[in-house]
């Protein structure tokens, strides 16, 4: 079935390993904006927009880099525990898995919808820069969630 | 739909994790078969009858309002 994209179950651990500083850096990032000098690099800018003028496609550009590497990380963080296989993989943990997706879609979009209609102007920046990890959040949440109300009802069970 | 697989273990003798060994799934899908939560593939319903040296018909029975 959908095995064929799933990776081996160590990943799940590199995964965690890159979510959680990335997660705390990033939070740590968007209350304090901290932008270490060090983190400067000359990049390839597809489509540099700038204020100070300079347009054009495929330009190099010198830019802070903190915000794309930590969002990077968390990105590839929660895509590995995403799609790294549980220890035991079946396909009762793979309906587990796709009903997490719709939530986490369904809840991704309706948060949206709320954030459209009550947030306006520069505000809305924020929304659109939580609004491209949500999905990866609350799937990784009510999956989790699942399992653990799952292995709960086994204790009581005999 | 209901099913016997927890009367089928008890008359084979069977933890659940034994059961889940045999058929190579998780003990959480066990429980959740037998709790009624969870409906098996075809492909598992046929390894568990095959444990259980019977049929799919005589473990996995439709109720009224299947």
């Amino acid at each position: 079935m959908m095995q064929s994209i799933l990776l081996p179950n160590r990943y799940k651990v590199i995964g965690w390993i890159l979510l959680i500083p990335s997660f705390l850096l990033g939070l740590y990032l968007l209350l304090f904006g901290f932008e270490p000098n060090w983190a400067k690099a000359k990049v390839l800018s597809i489509f540099p927009n700038n204020l100070m003028g300079e347009k054009g496609f495929f330009k190099m550009q010198e830019i802070n880099i903190t915000q794309t590497l930590i969002g990077v990380l968390f990105i590839i963080g929660g895509l590995l525990i995403m799609f790294s296989k549980e220890k035991i993989e079946d396909e009762y943990i793979t309906k587990i898995r796709l009903t997490s997706l719709l939530w986490a879609v369904l809840i991704n979009y309706s948060l949206l919808i709320v954030a459209f209609v009550f947030v306006y102007n520069l505000a809305f920046i924020s929304v659109m820069i939580f609004n491209m990890f949500t999905i990866l959040i609350i799937f990784i949440i009510r999956f989790h969630f699942l399992l653990y109300k799952n292995s709960k009802n086994l204790v009581s069970e005999k | 739909m209901k099913n016997r697989i927890k009367i089928e273990r008890a008359i084979l003798n069977i933890t659940q994790d034994e059961l889940a060994k045999r058929i190579s799934v998780s003990r959480q899908t066990i429980n959740a078969m037998e709790l009624n939560k969870y409906v098996p593939s075809t492909l598992l319903a046929l390894k568990i009858a095959k444990i259980f040296n019977t049929t799919v018909e005589a473990i996995f029975l439709l109720e009224e309002n299947d």
